[in-house]
Order: C-alpha cells, then structure tokens, then sequence
C-alpha cells in the first residue's frame, strides 16, 4: 500500500496565551482504511498574469478522497494567486501562502482555477489522488 | 511569534518525490503585517446529514475583511477519541461543495470572508463527528 502522510502545526499568539495545534492524517481513499491514495501529480510552474488557468488538467475521478497542495512562491509581498472552483472565489494565497485542501472535483466544471495578480508568480502543487486514468487522444 | 503554519507531507507514491515542507507567516494582504484576529479556537459536532454553517461570516463579533488574506485550518476529529475514516464530511463554501474530510483529515485554506462565502458542513452520514477549526483574518 502506498503511504502518504500529511502533517501539520499551527501556532498563534493572538490570543491571550499562545495556541498550538499538531495534527497528522495518513491519505486513505475514500472511506476506507485499508488502501492509501496511489497516484500523484505535482510541478513547478510560472503563472503569468491575464488568464484564468485550470490547475488539473486531467480531472480525477470525482467524489474522492483528492488532497490537493498550493504554494506561491512569489517573494514580493503584493502579488497574489486567486484561486476559484467552479467559478465560486475560495481565496487568496499570497506571497509564500500556501493551502491543502481535499479536492472533490465534483463535475468537470468544478476544476481549481488560479489566476497571478500583479505579475508572474512562480508556483507549485501537488495534488494525492486515486483512480485516474488517462485520456484517449 | 505571530502566526504560523508548516505542512509535512511524505510520500512513497512516487519515486523521486521529495515531500513537502514549508510554513508560511499568515500576514495581511499586501505587506508583511502579521495577521491580526481570530475566531478563536472552536468544535463543531455533527451528527446527521445535511448542510450546516461552521462560520456564518456576517454573524462574526469582529466584522472580518472582505476578500484578502483570511485562512481557515479544519480538521475531522472523529468522536471520543475514535477516528472514522468511513465518515467523512464535505466542507464547503456557499453552494459550492469544495471536499470531503475524512476521519483524521485536515485543511489549510484561503477564504475570501465575503458574506454569501458561509463555510459549510455536510456529513455523508448520520456517525456523529467533531470538527475543530479556527479562522484567522483581518478586522475590517
């Protein structure tokens, strides 16, 4: 069984003591202990400004159990990916933000889509999924 | 210390894969001032289908930001200590199903605080679970 594990700490001085949470999760298909996700895509990229760009290209298989990762890379503090599904606004991640989020690609319309603001962003992802196969031509 | 969150994700999948490790400062949109307000830390326990609000945006005491740098960390914590990995409850914003967390499962996300942007909760079955999250924004 392929083995994926995502972990993760958050720590906040907001309050009026200091917050911390450790949480750690083993990537298991959908609704089932006994198989973890198998496949994976990940890269990269330059995101150039003036386009709305589709993040998957090859949607998996929808209802899953997909988990995907997103990090702007940019250093400049000013520029932005905003990220879409389905055309709803999720957010903005900027300057070395960075998101996990499971990934329901409930139809073909409801691909993640990211936009740069102001200017080309270097980016990555990585997305942890199962049963996709690939495309006729 | 401000606020901070790392990601630590290791994988056998594939060959070559170098896992992930990054944290990231959560800072207000455009510069590098820390973020500045919280929810606070929270739990949700559900324990039927359906759709409910886990952060109704025009409800928070501290009115948040519109469309900047908000995050929200959700984690299924399954129930008394038992983590369900067959009871998994879709997160999402508006009316848009974003996925599913499964027992054990966790997210890290940008959110836009908009009105109409309500984070929703929708288990797929009746098993009773428990969400901890906590949203972090700007005061508007």
């Amino acid at each position: 069984m392929a083995t994926t594990t995502a972990a993760v700490t958050l720590s906040s001085d907001l309050l009026s003591d200091n917050i911390s949470v450790s949480a750690s999760s083993t990537l298991m298909k959908a609704g089932t202990t006994a198989d973890g996700l198998d496949q994976i895509e990940y890269g990269y990229i330059d995101l150039p400004t003036g386009d709305e760009y589709d993040l998957i290209a090859t949607t998996p298989t929808a209802g899953k159990a997909s988990k995907l990762y997103v990090k702007n890379h940019s250093t400049d503090e000013t520029l932005f990916i905003s990220i879409t599904q389905n055309s709803q606004a999720i957010g903005k991640l900027y300057a070395g933000d960075w998101m996990f989020i499971p990934a329901d690609f409930h139809d073909a319309a409801a691909d993640i889509a990211i936009t740069a603001n102001g200017g080309t962003i270097e980016f990555c992802y990585a997305i942890f999924h199962e049963g996709t196969t690939l495309l006729a031509t | 210390m401000a606020t901070t969150c790392t990601i630590s994700v290791a994988s056998d999948i594939a060959p070559g894969f170098a896992g992930i490790n990054e944290t990231m400062t959560l800072t207000q949109a455009g510069t590098l001032t820390d973020i500045d307000s919280t929810t606070g830390f929270s739990i949700r326990k559900l324990s039927a289908t359906g759709a409910v609000d886990l952060v109704t945006m025009a409800n928070e005491l501290v009115e948040p930001k519109d469309s900047v740098a908000a995050k929200i960390y959700i984690r299924n914590i399954g129930h008394k200590g038992v983590i369900d990995k067959s009871a998994g409850v879709t997160i999402g914003i508006n009316a848009e199903p974003i996925g599913k967390l499964y027992g054990g499962d966790w997210l890290m996300m940008p959110l836009t605080c908009i009105d109409a942007d309500d984070i929703t909760a929708n288990p797929e079955n009746d098993s009773t679970v428990v969400l901890e999250y906590m949203m972090f924004y700007e005061e508007a």
